[in-house]
């Protein structure tokens, strides 16, 4: 059935939406985007042909109120919903909400999302399609012996939660005593984010390569792949930097994974964009890890390789229509890198924080592009995930991406918060991560070369006047005496 | 006169005075001339550097070459303050990292603990993380019930060497 999408509604925030708020302008279509009292600076409300104001405490309540959200669309008169990544992306109830409203969800049917989008049933879904699975243990077979079950299936460790994703509820225990912690921790935090607690523990396979598949189905059941992604520069299970095409892959390995990828999506019948991730072995073994059936965080580097725009191709998918290009009209071109921007201290364990973007410079050139999710003045607060902007490069080869991504960095200025660019800067930098060596253990095997050096006296000498004459309460020396002298403190 | 302080190494206190066009860093006169928003072209020992600069509160963030600094003001009568507490706080007591909210209270306050013990579970943009004993000993203080908030450096949990005074 073909349906035109007129007016979208686009349920999410920050950077994605005002990445899909870009695309929707372009084909023409009216877009509608959720405000809160809380997040009421994002570039996308500058923008949006309309706002809607979304309420809940905490904030992130109100992203993740399906009802409310289903409300939001209809009342303001929207034919389609685009969930973008996160909050309610992987969430078979709202795609059902959504179609049971009388809007089309831009994104795989809600049966497509509760076979793909489960860990579980995914994994039991690709065994049976032939595609490798690692060795693992399911609670949800016999909850009784599901520790027994998990020791049998070797050390290390991963446990994760069945429902989970983004690496939210993922522990890992190296030996037999940290297994039961692990399970308790897992349990809590999946049971936290995803309202279900049950667990799944598989093998970890050591110094693998996180390398996933874009791919595409459409509802005549035609499926492409959009070529992989590499995305192994992680920090607890998180990604942090991801490129496309991935390096010293042998051809006919990553011929093979890609083939993997759209055997499974086209037995699931998959419709809309969805990535199929693996983990790949030092040895070239690939295993299936999990479907994320939405637009990933790191979907530009394939834009930028491609010359496609993904969510355009979501939006003729999702009005019925059928995949505009044919496997071999996919042509790859040249290197792509992005680098994702977070509000946290990367030396001190990668650790959130807030403040206040008081200054803001974003980067340019040539081949590089900034997804930014925030505006000059936006506070940056622990409601919402700490992703700030996404800063993506292409060049005709890896060396040039990377030198573009490490000018990009340096000219890449928020300060008001403590943001992670330098210790991005030092990974582009870093030999190993240039000669293309990555796999998941990257930080923390570099972690003594990733350390900043100590700034010099001069250096320090230099930040502490800058910083004096910054401060505007006790640059006033035109105070008399002693007022001058009580400072920044005199009321 | 301000003191300042860089927020990885807080035991340094840094003394600054600001005068025309300078800028008097523990007592060594640095050259500084203002350009443009936020930029503050700074010359030391025969070399020139163009840093950004501002200001939120009594955290200042500073840019240097592409590298990002965070310092602190500090209450000259608070550093002296400190100063003068020694033996208080002490090793036992477990500092936010970052603020956030507290997920899950893992101990009661008089449980005895051992060293890397989890005591609580805090949580900030959706990251969750486990808070552990310093030490052997006995938990004197949990201040925060489930579901507080509570800024970077609060005190989220004390615990005590069995022995002390309570």
């Amino acid at each position: 059935m073909k349906k035109t999408i007129k007016k979208l509604f686009i349920a999410n925030r920050a950077e994605i939406a005002l990445r899909i708020l870009r695309t929707a302008r372009r084909l023409g279509i009216t877009t509608v985007v959720p405000m809160h009292a809380q997040d009421q600076n994002g570039p996308a409300l500058s923008q949006a042909d309309e706002i809607v104001e979304v309420f809940g405490t905490p904030a992130v309540a109100a992203w993740l109120n399906i009802e409310a959200m289903v409300a939001a669309a209809v009342k303001t008169g929207c034919d389609a919903v685009h969930p973008g990544y996160g909050f309610l992306s992987e969430n078979a109830a709202f795609a059902k909400a959504v179609e049971e409203a009388g809007l089309i969800f831009v994104g795989p049917s809600a049966k497509v999302i509760e076979l793909m989008g489960d860990k579980i049933s995914a994994r039991h879904f690709a065994v049976t399609q032939g595609v490798p699975v690692t060795p693992s243990a399911d609670e949800a077979d016999n909850p009784a012996t599901f520790e027994k079950r998990a020791l049998e299936t070797g050390f290390p460790l991963l446990i994760k939660g069945a429902a989970g994703g983004g690496g939210k509820g993922m522990q890992i225990a190296r030996n037999e005593q940290e297994l039961s912690q692990a399970i308790q921790v897992a349990r809590a935090e999946s049971l936290r984010y995803f309202g279900d607690g049950r667990l799944f523990a598989e093998r970890f396979v050591v110094q693998p390569r996180h390398i996933e598949v874009q791919v595409f189905g459409d509802s005549n059941g035609k499926v492409i792949h959009l070529g992989e992604r590499e995305c192994s520069i992680q920090r607890r299970f998180q990604k942090l930097i991801e490129e496309s095409p991935a390096p010293k892959l042998p051809g006919d390995l990553r011929e093979r994974i890609c083939a993997a990828a759209v055997k499974l999506a086209s037995a699931a019948k998959y419709e809309n964009a969805g990535t199929v991730e693996f983990i790949v072995s030092p040895e070239g073994e690939f295993f299936f890890l999990e479907m994320n059936t939405r637009l990933q965080v790191e979907h530009p580097v394939t834009e930028m390789v491609t010359g496609l725009d993904l969510v355009e191709l979501q939006i003729t998918i999702a009005e019925g229509k059928d995949l505009p290009l044919e496997q071999h009209q996919v042509q790859f071109s040249g290197h792509s890198i992005e680098c994702r921007i977070l509000a946290e201290d990367a030396d001190a364990g990668f650790v959130p924080d807030t403040g206040k973007v008081l200054l803001l410079s974003e980067p340019s050139g040539p081949g590089v592009r900034f997804d930014c999710g925030v505006t000059q003045g936006s506070p940056i607060s622990a409601d919402f995930d700490s992703l700030l902007a996404k800063l993506v490069v292409h060049g005709a080869d890896r060396a040039v991406a990377i030198s573009r991504m490490r000018s990009a960095l340096a000219q890449t200025t928020m300060l008001g918060v403590t943001i992670n660019n330098d210790f991005l800067s030092r990974v582009l930098h870093h030999t190993a991560f240039a000669s293309g060596d990555t796999d998941t253990g990257f930080l923390e095997r570099y972690k003594a070369d990733l350390t900043p050096e100590a700034l010099t006296l001069v250096e320090q000498q230099m930040v502490l006047a800058a910083a004096a004459s910054a401060a505007p309460d006790i640059s006033m020396t035109l105070i008399p005496e002693p007022y001058a002298s009580m400072g920044a403190w005199r009321n | 006169m301000t003191i300042l302080q860089f927020s990885d190494s807080p035991d340094a206190k840094h003394q600054v005075q600001v005068r025309a066009q300078a800028v008097f860093v523990d007592g060594v006169c640095v050259e500084v001339r203002k350009h443009a928003q936020a930029g503050f072209i700074c010359t030391q020992n025969g070399r020139t550097e163009r840093l950004l600069a501002v200001s939120h509160g009594d955290t200042i963030y500073v840019q240097l070459r592409g590298r990002s600094v965070r310092l602190q003001r500090v209450d000259p009568t608070r550093a002296a303050r400190a100063g003068t507490s020694a033996g208080g706080g002490g090793g036992g007591a477990s500092l936010a990292p970052m603020p956030g909210v507290v997920v899950a209270l893992l101990v009661a306050a008089g449980q005895q603990v051992k060293k890397g013990d989890a005591l609580l579970v805090i949580e900030s943009m959706k990251m969750q993380m486990t808070i552990s004993s310093e030490l052997d000993g006995s938990v004197k203080e949990l201040p925060l019930a489930v579901g507080q908030t509570f800024q970077r450096s609060d005190i989220l949990a004390l615990v005590i060497t069995n022995g002390d005074a309570l």
